[in-house]
């Protein structure tokens, strides 16, 4: 029995506040930018709902992310409902609009991290992969964090754009007293998807990207932890195709996502229980349609391209 | 070649039999999610990790 038909409800929910964003990041894995709100989103009184339902449910960990969670008018008061009740929780955001302020509200709350994207560290190269943003204030969120003892996480997405650029954002990280640096291969998923034959590293780069990586894991050893593996999402999919993982992804209108490289769709939190919707998730990772999908996208990566073209599964046997 | 496909089809037969299994027999035991149980392996998935 795997660890899903044993938990009676998730241990991670990851939780997409919105499809908005204050930028046009070119390696977007949920095609988010400015405008791009998704048709029926939650609202503040459906997304507070969905709080006490995943305190009601026990749920031990939260990660609030988008499109950018800042831009959610009831970002905090989903943040502080959840922090409240002792879910701990991982905020996601790409610090533009990450302040003082925002820091000291979530220093009354049990986060476990901020993390904040790093995607360069020039300010011509951050500018070409995040049009429109300012590596100067995500560098201030990285500060702001820290000066309130938040933990910092910071996340780099490589692309042929900025991925020689690494060794110097590693280093920045354990400037800003990081604990993590997250990276990994570029995910075919979303915007990065449809200008994937501008982004794509080589196989040069990511052998360069992987010896970096190794070299820094040595020489820094307890400093921060480099986190990179599994480094691709195939390798990911391999590892939940032998032990679903037991985390839940909602989407911004409340539809709940078997997993991120996958189309499929499995239940609907605005019609159903967060139980329901994992008995449907539980559901899904039996479901030969399913399981048949996750293995051709382990040996096809650009299978993944459809994961935002939502498909809702028909669960049988749920 | 695809190493990797005995295994998964395997795990594909696996599951299933698993999923009559869970049917036919009692209401499992459910546990209540814990924090501990969170370990590294949940978090690293990749788009959690760098999304």
């Amino acid at each position: 029995m795997t660890k899903i038909d044993q938990l009676r409800a998730p241990l991670l929910v990851t939780w997409q506040l919105t499809r908005n964003c204050d930028l046009a990041c070119v390696h977007c894995c949920t095609d988010s930018a400015p405008g791009k709100r998704l048709p029926g989103e939650l609202d503040a009184g459906e997304a507070m709902q969905l709080a006490h339902e995943i305190i009601a449910n026990q749920v031990p960990y939260v990660m609030l992310c988008g499109g950018e969670p800042l831009v959610v008018p009831h970002f905090l008061d989903v943040a502080e409902a959840l922090g409240a009740a002792g879910v701990q929780l991982k905020i996601e955001t790409n610090g533009q609009q990450f302040d003082a302020r925002i820091a000291e509200r979530l220093s009354r709350l049990p986060v476990r991290s901020v993390q904040i994207s790093l995607d360069a560290d020039s300010d011509d190269v951050y500018r070409r992969q995040r049009p429109g943003g300012s590596l100067a204030k995500a560098h201030a969120a990285c500060e702001a964090v820290r000066a309130v003892n938040l933990p910092l996480e910071i996340t780099f997405a490589p692309t042929r754009l900025n991925i020689d650029e690494i060794e110097a954002v590693i280093d920045r990280a354990r400037t800003f007293g990081a604990f993590r640096f997250n990276t990994g291969k570029l995910m075919r998923i979303g915007t990065a998807a449809r200008l994937w034959n501008k982004l794509e590293p080589s196989d040069e780069q990511y052998r360069h990207m992987l010896d970096v990586l190794r070299r820094q894991a040595t020489a820094i050893e307890h400093s921060m932890e480099l986190c990179y593996l599994p480094f691709s999402i195939e390798d990911g999919l391999q590892r939940s195709f032998q032990e679903p993982p037991a985390t839940m992804l909602v989407l911004p209108d409340g539809r709940v996502k078997v997993t991120a490289a996958l189309p499929y769709v499995c239940a609907d939190l605005r019609r159903q229980t967060l139980a329901q919707a994992w008995e449907a998730y539980r559901g899904a990772w039996r479901d030969s349609e399913v399981l048949a999908d996750v293995h051709h996208a382990i040996a096809d990566a650009s299978l993944h391209s459809r994961a935002n073209n939502w498909k809702v599964l028909a669960l049988a046997n749920v | 070649m695809d190493d990797s496909k005995g295994t998964n089809e395997a795990i594909v037969q696996g599951q299933q039999a698993n999923n009559e299994k869970v049917a036919r027999n009692q209401k499992p035991v459910w546990e209540t999610p814990k924090l501990e149980d969170v370990s590294e392996q949940v978090m690293a998935q990749p788009y959690i990790r760098f999304t």
